[in-house]
C-alpha cells in the first residue's frame, strides 16, 4: 500500500512567497534543543534568498550524532533543499554548525535532501 | 617623552587600562586630551545621586571636556525622585552617539524633550535593557531619535499597557542599520513593523509577536538575519 505523505511545506505554508533578494548571512541559534515551531514556521515563509552566501546553525550544546534524522530537521531539510536551488552564489551554499565536537565527522544522514541537492555542510572552526 | 610623535603617544593611550588614564593625563600637556577623550569617552550612572552630581559638580560646557562623551548608560535606577534630571545630564551631551538604559526607568517626558531637538540629536545608537516602561514610552523613544541607526531591546516595554500609538515612519525613514529584539519585549516587534521601520541587520526572538512582519517589512532590505529559536 502506498502512503501519501503530505508536503508540509505547501500544506502549512501555501503562500511561502517572502523572498529575500540581500540577504548574504543567515544565523539560527537553536540554545539546548531542535528548531522551534516558530522558528521552523518562519523559515518555511521564506521562499527564497538568492544571494544567501552562508547559514549558520548554532547550539549551546553539542549536537547529538546519534539519533536518527527526524522531526522539525525534515522541515528544515526541505527548506534548505528549496533555498540551495535556488542561490545564485558561486560555490553553492554552504551550512555551517557550530559547537560540533571537534574532530567529528558530520553524519551522513544529517540534511539528507540539502546534500543531495549540492548542499555543502561544514563545521565551524568555532567547534568544541 | 614629550619628543615622541603625537600619534604614537595616542597609541599608548589607547592601550591603558581605564584607571591609569587619570595619571596619563598628567604626564605632559600632549597627553593630556588624549587620555580625557578615552576616559570620558563612555560613562555610566548607577544612581541619581550619581546623575546629580555630574550635572552640579562637572562643568556643563558643551565645548568642554564633556565633548568627549560619546556613550552614556543610566543602569539600576529603578525610580527617579527628580525625573527631569535624566534629561538634564542629557543636554550638555553634544557629541553623544549611544545611549543605554539597563534595568532604569525612563521618565514619561523624555520622548518629548527628544522630539523637540532638546536632547539627543546626534544619537544613532539606543539600547534598553530591561527597563521597567510601558509599551507606548518605549515606541515615543524610539521613534524620537531623528537619527536611528542601531537599536537593541531586551525585555523592555513590556511594562502595564499604556495608550498604544503608532505611526507609519517608513515614509520618513530610510532603513535603520540594526536591530536586536530579545526576550520579553511585550508587543515591541508588532509596533515596529506597524509603524513602518525597515532593517539591514536583523537579530530577532522568533517568539516574539510582529517577528515575521518586522522580516516581510524589511524583505527587501536584509542583509543579514539572525533568528534565535528557543
Amino acid at each position: 500500500m502506498l502512503t501519501n505523505f503530505p508536503d508540509r511545506l505547501a500544506q502549512e505554508n501555501p503562500c511561502h512567497t517572502l523572498s529575500l533578494p540581500a540577504l548574504t548571512t543567515l544565523g539560527l541559534n537553536l540554545g539546548k534543543g531542535d528548531p522551534s515551531p516558530c522558528l521552523i514556521t518562519i523559515l518555511l515563509s521564506i521562499s527564497s534568498a538568492p544571494a544567501l552566501g552562508s547559514i549558520t546553525f548554532r547550539h549551546d550544546m553539542w549536537f547529538n550524532i546519534d539519533r536518527p534524522f527526524q522531526g522539525p530537521w525534515v522541515d528544515i531539510d526541505r527548506w534548505l533543499t528549496r533555498v540551495a536551488q535556488r542561490v545564485r552564489v558561486q560555490g553553492g551554499l554552504p551550512v555551517m554548525l557550530e559547537c560540533w565536537p571537534k574532530g567529528m565527522p558530520v553524519w551522513e544522514g544529517f540534511l539528507p535532501g540539502f546534500r543531495r541537492a549540492g548542499g555543502q555542510v561544514k563545521t565551524d572552526v568555532r567547534s568544541w | 617623552m614629550n619628543s615622541l610623535p603625537q600619534e604614537l603617544i595616542d597609541a599608548i593611550i589607547d592601550r591603558l587600562p581605564l584607571p591609569s588614564l587619570l595619571f596619563s593625563s598628567l604626564v605632559a600637556k600632549r597627553w593630556r586630551q588624549r587620555s580625557q577623550q578615552r576616559a570620558l569617552e563612555k560613562i555610566r550612572f548607577r544612581s541619581e545621586a550619581q546623575v546629580n552630581r555630574w550635572c552640579t559638580g562637572f562643568p556643563q560646557d558643551p565645548e568642554g571636556i564633556i565633548s568627549y562623551v560619546r556613550v552614556i548608560r543610566f543602569q539600576d535606577i529603578f525610580s527617579w525622585d527628580d525625573p527631569a534630571i535624566f534629561g538634564r545630564a542629557l543636554k550638555s551631551l553634544c557629541s553623544l552617539i549611544e545611549l543605554c538604559v539597563s534595568w532604569t526607568d525612563i521618565p514619561v517626558e523624555l520622548p518629548g524633550q527628544i522630539s523637540r531637538g532638546e536632547i539627543g540629536k546626534g544619537i544613532t545608537i539606543l539600547r534598553l535593557h530591561r527597563t521597567s516602561c510601558t509599551l507606548a514610552t518605549t515606541m515615543s523613544i524610539v521613534l524620537s531619535f531623528p537619527n536611528l541607526e542601531v537599536l537593541y531591546i531586551l525585555d523592555s516595554g513590556a511594562g502595564s499597557e499604556g495608550p498604544r500609538r503608532s505611526r507609519p515612519v517608513a515614509s520618513q525613514r530610510a532603513p535603520l542599520d540594526s536591530l536586536k529584539l530579545w526576550g520579553n519585549s511585550g508587543g515591541i516587534g508588532k509596533t515596529l513593523a506597524e509603524s513602518g521601520f525597515m532593517f539591514r541587520r536583523l537579530s530577532l526572538d522568533v517568539g516574539l509577536s510582529g517577528v515575521e512582519q518586522l522580516i516581510m517589512l524589511s524583505s527587501e532590505t536584509v542583509v543579514e538575519l539572525a533568528l534565535h529559536g528557543v
